[in-house]
């Protein structure tokens, strides 16, 4: 074998060892993301069990404006931020993303309803609240926008929770949710404070949804 | 499939050039060439210096040449005027009387008559070219006869880097010069090289004999004269440390018009006359390795480039798209702080910064071991920044013309 032969063959082993190292981190690093989502995942199953008995509490003084605000929204909303991020790298069709989609999204329906009831028991404002059904399936071009625009809306309006769900999730409690909800499939799709709305225009027109004085910046009472 | 799926192959085989210049480096051909001492031996020697419009360089270039350190009566220099319309003419009569230097002044032919007629008048052992725009260090000679030691060897070539660069461009070009450092000398332990740079390149006068001068080799006479030496079986030399400095383009205009003009050359060369080196083994690594891989670079450079192009507009299409209607104040509002969970690392850009990285080692070995001075760290930062954006400028720019048949001028390209 001449040197250059020898040569050419060591390189392709080197070249192999290190594509092949870089394929190993991206494989570690993605699977940290993971580690990372079920760190998230185990924190919001010990909120929803705090969220649970917090009800039961409630149920003794449901109107007690201390005991009933809850800060369940910003971790969901940051599980959110992950599970979107985690699925863009990992693929929609990744069996963890998908669980932890599922898991997500009871949390999601689960700290909706309690809301409501609690508002519902106590009356008083309602907050402004907005389910909001998408599709990473190629089949809702603006999706991307009307995620987005929900996201400056509720940096600007701290009171304003926002639901996200992936329409075409195959989970039971979301398919009843939506049927429930007379959801039709035209995505995306928005119920804002019970109400349906479809297709995303503009901000101004979706902020145009919103019962008048339902956007605050400011903390309502329960 | 994605579009970076495309550019995947061409990474792996830019890694794999890149670990194959570094394995070369080290294996025992290419250290036996670092290790090879200065020579005493001291054969008559002729530098040919063609010029044309270089009256503000010529002297200069002259003085470095007479500057060698190298027996008088064995260094002879001669002064080729290829009817310059400037003052050259002016320049170089200065040196008119000098017992070392002979002038020729001819009317404009090309560089490889220029570069003919030079070696017409002299019966010199070996015969050197600079370019009238480059300028050597004193050992350069002491650094390049020994490497004609094998009678096979019939070309050497020198360490190149920039003169005196001063602006970011040209400072991006002495580090790519230095890269060329580390792969002519790796490559010519293993006899690959197809270009014998006209700075300071030397060739056996008996070769030159026997495959006849110059010729206008599509405006690359030295890539053409390389070939041709190739093509008979010969060898071509380097020698790491005979360090040669040459100005470079300052603007981005003119570095485009010279670099179309070097890959049109190699195109029209390689895929004209000198089509059978490619993939032929009876010219070991420059027919299986180097002259593929060459063209490979010519079109890779290209489609990154392209897919580059594609996904930055892409992205900052989807982005405006999304962002329409929203407050700039949310818009550029800070993230917060830093989570590596977000980090934007994937695959297709740590290939890429493998190979960058690589070519920024290769350029650091080159450094080392021509031990070009001066400060490289400018021009690592401006290689990593620019190179990647201007090179597909007259990669494209050679394409079409060789697409189309075009034919340009030297200068006025």
């Amino acid at each position: 074998m001449s040197i250059a032969a020898r040569n050419a063959l060591i390189a392709l082993l080197i070249t192999v060892a290190l594509v092949g190292t870089i394929a190993y981190a991206m494989n570690y690093l993605d699977q940290a993301r993971i580690t990372e989502l079920s760190t998230v995942e185990d924190q919001l199953s010990i909120d929803i069990l705090s969220l649970d008995t917090q009800f039961s509490l409630l149920e003794a003084a449901p109107c007690d404006s201390n005991a009933s605000s809850t800060t369940l929204i910003s971790e969901l909303s940051n599980m959110g931020d992950r599970l979107s991020y985690a699925e863009n790298q990992l693929g929609s069709d990744n069996a963890q993303v998908i669980r932890l989609k599922e898991k997500y999204s009871l949390l999601e329906i689960r700290d909706y309803l309690i809301t409501k009831e609690l508002a519902a028991a106590c009356g008083g404002a309602k907050p402004a609240t907005v389910l909001y059904f998408y599709s990473n399936a190629g089949d809702c071009s603006d999706c991307d926008k009307a995620g987005y625009a929900l996201s400056y809306l509720h940096n600007t309006y701290p009171t304003l929770r926002v639901y996200s769900f992936d329409y075409n999730l195959d989970l039971g409690a979301l398919k009843t949710f939506i049927t429930l909800n007379k959801l039709q499939r035209s995505l995306p799709a928005f119920i804002i404070n019970g109400k349906p709305y479809y297709g995303f225009t503009s901000l101004t027109d979706l902020e145009k949804q919103f019962p008048k004085g339902a956007l605050s910046t400011s903390t309502p009472k329960l | 499939m994605s579009p970076e799926m495309l550019a995947y192959p061409f990474l792996f085989i830019a890694i794999f050039f890149e670990s194959f210049v570094l394995v070369t480096l080290l294996s025992k051909p290419a250290r036996v060439a670092r290790a090879r001492a200065t020579g005493a031996v001291t054969p008559s020697i002729a530098v040919i210096v063609p010029c044309y419009n270089e009256e503000t360089t010529v002297a200069g270039t002259c003085e470095s040449l007479l500057a060698l350190s190298y027996p008088a009566d064995k260094l002879e220099i001669i002064l080729v005027n290829d009817g310059s319309t400037d003052g050259t003419a002016a320049a170089i009569s200065q040196f008119a009387n000098h017992p070392q230097v002979r002038i020729i002044s001819k009317e404009n032919g090309g560089k490889h008559t220029a570069l003919n007629a030079g070696i017409a008048t002299t019966n010199a052992e070996f015969i050197g070219c600079l370019d009238a725009d480059s300028f050597v260090e004193p050992d350069a000679l002491h650094e390049i006869i020994p490497c004609f030691a094998d009678a096979q060897i019939a070309a050497v070539t020198a360490a190149m880097s920039v003169h005196n660069p001063k602006n970011f461009l040209q400072h991006m070009q002495n580090a790519e010069y230095i890269f060329g450092i580390t792969f002519r000398h790796a490559i010519a332990s293993i006899n690959g090289l197809y270009v014998t740079p006209g700075p300071f390149s030397f060739y056996r006068r008996s070769t030159i004999n026997e495959l006849g001068g110059f010729r206008y080799g599509h405006q690359t006479e030295d890539m053409e004269m390389a070939l041709r030496i190739q093509q008979a079986g010969y060898g071509i030399e380097n020698a790491p440390r005979a360090r040669v400095y040459t100005k470079s383009p300052s603007t981005l205009g003119n570095l485009v018009k010279q670099r179309t003009r070097w890959t049109t050359g190699f195109l029209r060369n390689v895929l004209g006359e000198y089509r059978g080196l490619i993939a032929n083994t009876r010219h070991g690594v420059l027919g299986v390795l180097i002259l593929p891989s060459a063209l490979v670079a010519v079109g890779s450079g290209m489609l990154l480039f392209f897919l580059m192009l594609y996904e930055l507009t892409r992205s900052a299409v989807t982005a405006v798209s999304i962002r329409a209607g929203i407050p700039l104040s949310y818009i550029f509002m800070p993230s917060g702080p830093i989570d590596w969970f977000y980090v934007p690392i994937n695959f297709y850009m740590l290939l890429g910064v493998t190979t960058l990285l690589a070519s920024l080692t290769l350029i650091a070995i080159g450094k080392r071991i021509s031990k070009t001075p001066g400060a490289i760290a400018l021009g690592l930062v401006s290689y990593t920044f620019l190179y990647g954006l201007v090179v597909p400028l007259w990669l494209i720019r050679a394409t079409a013309d060789i697409t189309f048949g075009k034919h340009r001028d030297w200068r006025s390209s």
